[in-house]
């Protein structure tokens, strides 16, 4: 039982590690400096913050829309493969993922300009992110195989994936256009590690009563899988050089990408707030250590046939090998180093948040008030409810999530954000995050599907994120 | 905080060792070979052997079928729409040409019904070291009859067709 526990957690939260990118518990979290990651147009009342390097930020986020550990390995007597079969095989669909991502902040600071109404922030992070669609007629074809399937196509689109790894170069500008209005931007270079992706295939493999003989086979296929910068990482695991070549590529040694953040926050009213950001408007070009890989055309074989008596005109004749090279001729599997363009996945936030209940007195260095005309950073209320939309740019298709929240401030000590999502992972999604502000140093933890705690081995998805700062408003 | 919800978070009891138990063990089918000869050849056969050939077929001895195959049933269809009568074998060869297995097709003149035959291979069949070990097929078409064919049917000929229906094992 413990060894299972710990085999059970090291799934969780290593080999699951990549799944869904909602930061919905840190998004608006004034509180916390990392909350302009997720809005650069957060309002924000600091003086200046400075994470602590490799601290300051970590996020690590799990989940698979359609199928948990303990539905192949709960210990309930029934057969494995059945289990298999009628959950993994059957019970999911093209559409169910197992996706995520993962950041781990190297660099993030913040500080205010001269005019007090600009505050600019710069750092860099590492991110990982990958997503992969469930194969599923692939696997039906592995598992049951074609056979009494006649006329039954099997999708080659749902292979189905991508993935990358990079360091993130940003800097940008959080200003207060006026008293109701804060706007952000920031600006990124993505200095690519690796990257893969195999998102646009098409075509069917079928089998069907044959003209000739008794079956025939047809694939047809426009597949490609572009990679960048693999090779390379296993020539270099190969030297003993992985650590150098990393590092190499983080700082700007690889394939390089530009993008854009963009948010901003509308004080509707003295209570009432609207925020929105978008978040990795950008791409990476790939020119680098490339290898790609195709398979384009259409082939039907019936077996070898052989038509007298023209067929024993060449008594040397191989129908054998001409049958296996018509098909490679007809459906040619093909590499090539062609450069290519990879867009991020843009991310869409946005929130409408209601304050109310008693103030919190604003720390910024400023005559602040709840009802100051020209105030730069408002006064906060104890409690703040409201809701957020989430929606991410997927290979199948934008994917939604919805948030609805309550937050409760005890002072300038310490807040709290309940969450409860609804997303393709889970209806029962309730997150909490907490931030704890004990002088300059702000500490702030955040988890996410705690009903899953339950069983840890029966959650379709977890994520968590920590992080340490030192904040100052300035005041003396 | 993560720490302490991993602490007191509970998980019920899992069986790893399950994973012994997977086991991926698909059927796939195709057709194998298809051989026709027309009337013309049955008549311009100065002896009874009407065909007499050998077809490398490497699909079976290929490492990627041949360690993985279990078990499996090869088809073989005749059709005859001439009129004469006639004896089909196909002969399962290994790399060196020896015969591995015999199949005999006793064909009636048209009008005929088609004549199908399955052969078994591994569990209760024959033996399916016998397909691991095929690289080529030998089909061989004997005029019984001896007597020449003048069908009235359009395009007489005689057919044979065949296909695999075999189960691999993947994973085990």
């Amino acid at each position: 039982m413990r060894a299972s526990k710990i085999l059970s957690i090291v799934l969780f939260w290593t080999c699951f590690a990549m799944f869904g990118q909602n930061k919905q518990l840190l998004y608006d979290f004034v509180e916390i400096p990392q909350s302009a990651m997720i809005n650069p147009g957060v309002d924000t009342d600091f003086q200046w913050y400075a994470g602590v390097p490799l601290l300051s930020g970590m996020s690590l986020q799990a989940g698979s829309s359609g199928l948990s550990v303990n539905d192949i390995f709960a210990n309930d007597g029934l057969d494995i493969n059945d289990k298999i079969r009628d959950r993994a095989i059957y019970g999911m669909n093209a559409r169910d993922e197992l996706s995520g991502t993962f950041q781990i902040e190297l660099l993030n600071f913040g500080f205010r300009g001269k005019n007090p109404d600009n505050f600019y922030t710069g750092g860099m992070y590492i991110e990982g992110d990958a997503i992969g669609y469930w194969f599923q007629d692939y696997a039906i074809l592995a598992f049951d195989g074609n056979a009494d399937k006649l006329n039954q196509p099997f999708d080659l689109g749902h292979l189905k994936t991508r993935g990358e790894m990079m360091n993130v170069f940003h800097i940008g500008l959080n200003k207060k256009i006026d008293n109701e209005l804060t706007i952000g931007v920031r600006g990124k270079i993505y200095s690519s590690i690796f990257d893969f992706n195999s998102t646009k295939n098409q075509g069917t493999f079928i089998t069907k009563e044959g003209v000739n003989n008794i079956y025939s086979s047809t694939i047809e296929a426009d597949m490609q899988l572009r990679t960048s910068g693999l090779n390379g990482l296993k020539d270099a695991s190969d030297d003993g050089t992985l650590g150098s070549t990393i590092t190499k590529r983080a700082f700007f040694g690889g394939n390089l990408g530009v993008g854009v953040d963009l948010g901003f926050t509308y004080q509707l009213s003295d209570q009432l707030v609207f925020t929105g950001s978008l978040l990795d408007l950008g791409f990476i070009y790939h020119s680098k250590d490339i290898k790609n890989y195709t398979l384009n055309g259409k082939a039907t074989i019936e077996g070898i046939e052989i038509i007298l008596p023209d067929a024993a005109a060449d008594p040397n004749a191989d129908f054998w090998q001409d049958l296996v090279d018509d098909v490679e001729g007809f459906v040619p599997f093909e590499d090539n180093a062609d450069s290519y363009i990879a867009f991020r996945p843009t991310k869409l936030y946005s929130s409408l948040r209601y304050n109310f209940g008693e103030h919190v007195d604003n720390r910024a260095n400023c005559a602040c008030g709840v009802n100051a005309s020209s105030n730069r950073a408002r006064a906060k209320y104890v409690n703040s409810v409201g809701g957020q939309l989430y929606v991410i740019n997927r290979p199948r298709g934008p994917q939604v999530a919805l948030t609805g929240f309550y937050q409760r401030r005890f002072g300038n000590f310490m807040s709290i954000k309940t969450t409860y999502t609804i997303d393709k992972f889970s209806y029962s999604n309730v997150g909490l995050g907490l931030s704890l502000q004990a002088g300059p140093v702000n500490i702030y933890a955040m988890a996410d599907n705690l009903l899953s705690y339950g069983n840890l081995a029966d959650s379709n998805y977890a994520s968590f994120q920590l992080g340490l700062n030192i904040i100052s408003w300035g005041k003396k | 905080m993560l720490s302490c919800l991993t602490l007191f978070s509970c998980i019920e009891d899992q069986d790893f060792n399950q994973f012994d138990e997977i086991g991926v063990t698909p059927t796939i089918e195709a057709s194998i070979l298809y051989v026709e000869a027309p009337e013309s050849l049955v008549n311009a056969s100065t002896q009874t052997n009407v065909i007499n050939q050998e077809f490398n077929f490497d699909a079976f001895s290929s490492d990627v079928f041949s360690k993985r195959v279990l078990d499996g049933t090869i088809t073989y269809i005749v059709e005859n729409t001439t009129e004469s009568e006639l004896s089909v074998s196909i002969e399962l060869l290994d790399l060196d040409g020896n015969v591995l297995d015999t199949v005999i097709i006793p064909v009636a003149p048209a009008p005929m019904e088609m004549q199908q035959i399955d052969i078994a291979y591994g569990n209760s069949g024959r033996s399916i070291d016998i397909i691991k070990n095929t690289s080529s097929i030998r089909v061989e078409a004997t005029n019984v009859s001896g007597t020449q064919s003048t069908s009235t049917l359009a395009e007489p000929k005689v057919i044979l067709k065949s296909s695999g229906k075999f189960r691999l094992e993947i994973i085990q």
